[in-house]
């Protein structure tokens, strides 16, 4: 018998993966396993049984920097003082651009714009 | 030469023989070794690999299912009198698929061996891979796109074996010394699982797959990828041959074991 | 699926709250829905609570696969097969998210899941009482996976709000799962209501066996029943919001009325809803006996730990193997 501690045996990895080309990759749950290649071939049939999946990825947990619990709490709050970020800060413009029979180019709008005249 | 419907198959009597055959052959295989999967469910090294394990198995049962409906499709009866009531004598399997996955049952002392389940899986998995591969253009069109469709999801299956295979290999010397003796016990035991049976001079001359030899190279060419030092002598079929209708006690283990309580009430649907 | 509901022994006190202040901001936040996370303060009886919960829930789950895979390779047809092949890799799914939880909470002890699993082997850890019960036919397939997993998903679903941030999210997980179990129950029992007299017949039978388990498994309505209950400390920490005899009562009012449907009896001539009270009047289950299975002196509490016994020793070399700094990919 090996005297090799089988502890060893039980390494966190954090799974995320993406479920199709246009969305992001997400956070899905941990799991315990000896190296990245069983926790790779382990993590789509854990926490993906029954949806898509496009790509996984697997982290060892001790190599992510994470906040921790004061960091959390100490920078995550912002004032609530940063409309000139938002589109909300321009908001008056709707009423300017329809005196000038115009219409807004808001987001709806914009993203709308993938094709243009050939 | 292609034959595109069971109907069309069934007009050439020994064409349809030897389809049929070889369709038995690729169900019966993946029914007993995803019910040998189906026995280890909860039991696995740890439970992420449980979950993986199952989830592998699941799938090969549901190829067998497969295979069994181009039966069904083929008049032969349809699927679970298939999986459920056939006799010993006419199961295709080869008999290392049967073979029990150690000391004990799953209900009681259950010393199952993962070394065994390691080496039957990968062994398996990359010949399911180069026999399927060369379905994908037989004769039968309706197995030819089974096979297509199964090698969808397969991957995936012979990718973990060979992680597992790979790994105890390279790990701790009693890891290595439990592998290398199921390995050695596997040479003696898979001949029969890379034969065709009674049909294989037809199945070849119908197109329906290619012929034994090469299926055989071809395994082995894929197993020495991941093995380098493989067992020197010849393939052995130490307990006859499966493909033949010849079986052993653990084949009528397991199928008491998955057709009791279908056989409890021919009458009822379940 | 399946969660434990508390009756320990050993009350766990929080001895020395040495600071008061970050108790009253833990309290705040919870009392606002806010979750907490692993590494944020807690008092130590939540962490020890919750170690006690969600690990006895996550190693339930892991038993509670047993049973129900009694039956899997015989499933009758390859359906039913495949069906509740999935079902008990759900039960082993759930014991795994539980369980990584549970290893979170008990890091600051240095403890992992092979402590877990030594726990549950040396008894420390007790599984739920559902579990040391036998299975005799294919229709006690049929009934766990509906009517003890009905009543897991009582009980579970009452904690979908839980303060604990991981053992939130694992429920959210398991809980969409049991949508399926339930379904997956409900049609194996079905197929038998409808079915020959045979089927009916084990089906009955069954119900009557599994009877007196399904209304323990909520746990005693309170202390007074088994010595000791937990249930308050949860619900003042806002990890379930209702009583053991809520959640059994709403468990009744939810399945009473199917098991009915289908032609069924309870084997309690008592059974019935109380307008006037507006709950369901039922015998008690021998409360006794209860205590005697959490002990693991239930039919078939040594069998069960056998087989996790033996598959957790018997694959020890495999874990050491894969446990050396450097294998060769």
């Amino acid at each position: 018998m090996s005297n090799t501690n089988e502890s060893n045996f039980y390494q966190e990895y954090e799974v995320f993966s993406k479920k199709s080309t246009k969305s992001p990759v997400q956070h899905q749950f941990s799991l315990l396993a000896p190296n990245e290649e069983m926790a790779l071939s382990m993590a789509v049939e854990n926490f993906m049984r029954r949806e898509d999946v496009l790509d996984v990825w697997v982290v060892k947990r001790s190599d992510v920097r994470r906040m921790t619990s004061e960091e959390r709490a100490q920078w995550t709050k912002r004032l609530d003082n940063k409309d000139y970020r938002k589109t909300k800060g321009y908001g008056y413009l709707r009423q300017k651009w329809k005196e000038k029979e115009q219409g807004m180019l808001d987001e709806k709008e914009i993203l709308s714009w993938k094709e243009v005249k050939k | 030469m292609t034959v595109n419907s069971a109907e069309e198959a069934n007009q050439d009597v020994a064409y349809s023989k030897a389809l049929k055959e070889l369709i038995y052959q690729l169900a019966d295989d993946d029914f007993l070794i995803s019910f040998r999967g189906s026995e280890w469910l909860g039991l696995a090294p740890h439970i992420e690999e449980d979950v993986a394990f199952s989830s592998i198995t699941q799938n090969t049962m549901g190829h067998a299912f497969m295979f069994y409906q181009l039966l069904e499709d083929l008049g032969e009866g349809e699927i679970d009198l298939l999986a459920h009531e056939r006799h010993p004598d006419v199961r295709r399997n080869g008999i290392y698929l049967e073979k029990r996955n150690g000391e004990g049952n799953y209900l009681e002392e259950p010393y199952y061996d993962w070394a065994l389940t390691v080496v039957r899986h990968f062994l398996y998995e990359t010949f399911k891979k180069v026999k399927l591969e060369a379905i994908t253009k037989s004769s039968y069109k309706p197995l030819a796109n089974i096979a297509g469709k199964v090698l969808m999801e397969q991957p995936y299956h012979l990718a973990h074996w060979r992680i597992w295979m790979n790994q105890l290999l390279n790990s701790t010397e009693e890891a290595r010394d439990r592998i290398e003796a199921r390995l050695n016990e596997a040479w003696e035991e898979f001949g029969d699982v890379l034969e065709f049976g009674f049909q294989a001079t037809e199945m070849e001359h119908f197109d329906l797959i290619i012929g034994e030899e090469e299926l055989k190279e071809r395994w082995m060419d894929e197993v020495a990828k991941t093995i380098p030092n493989l067992p020197s002598e010849p393939l052995g079929k130490k307990f006859g041959s499966g493909r033949e209708g010849q079986h052993t006690e653990d084949l009528d283990q397991a199928l008491a074991t998955l057709s009791e309580v279908y056989l409890s009430d021919k009458e009822a649907i379940w | 699926m399946y969660n434990y509901i508390e009756y320990g022994s050993s009350e766990i006190s929080n001895d020395n709250i040495d600071d008061q202040e970050k108790y009253e901001q833990f309290m705040a936040r919870i009392e606002v829905g806010e979750k907490i996370e692993p590494d944020d303060w807690m008092p130590e009886d939540y962490r020890q609570g919750l170690i006690k919960l969600i690990s006895m829930h996550g190693i339930s789950e892991i038993m509670g696969a047993l049973p129900e895979k009694e039956w899997t390779p015989k499933a009758p047809t390859m359906k039913r097969k495949l069906g509740i092949m999935a079902k008990v890799q759900d039960e082993m799914g759930h014991g795994q998210l539980l369980l990584r939880v549970a290893e979170d909470l008990m890091q600051p002890y240095g403890k992992d899941r092979g402590d877990i699993m030594e726990d549950l082997l040396s008894g420390d850890l007790k599984f739920h009482n559902v579990f040391h019960m036998p299975t005799k036919t294919w229709a006690d397939a049929g009934m766990v996976g509906w009517l003890v997993d009905g009543a897991a998903i009582i009980s579970q679903t009452n904690m979908l709000d839980a303060s604990y941030g991981p053992y939130q999210r694992a429920l959210q997980r398991i809980c969409q799962e049991e949508v399926f179990h339930a379904q997956h129950g409900e049609a194996i029992i079905m197929a038998l209501a409808e079915g020959t007299d045979y089927q009916r017949e084990i089906l009955q039978e069954s119900l009557n066996r599994w009877w007196p388990s399904l209304l323990m498994f909520f746990g005693p309505a309170s202390a007074d029943t088994t010595g000791s209950s937990k249930q308050n400390i949860m619900i003042k920490y806002k990890i379930r919001k209702s009583s053991n005899e809520e959640l059994r009562q709403a468990f009744l009012d939810k399945y009473l009325p199917r098991v009915f449907s289908l032609g069924l009896t309870v084997p309690d001539e008592t059974v019935h809803y109380d307008e006037a009270q507006e709950q369901w009047i039922y015998q008690q289950p021998d409360w006794n006996e209860f205590k005697q299975i959490i002990k693991n002196k239930g039919p078939r509490s040594k069998e069960r730990l056998r087989l996790r016994e033996i598959a957790y020793e018997n694959n020890r070399w495999v874990r050491q193997a894969l446990a050396k700094d450097q294998v060769m990919t």
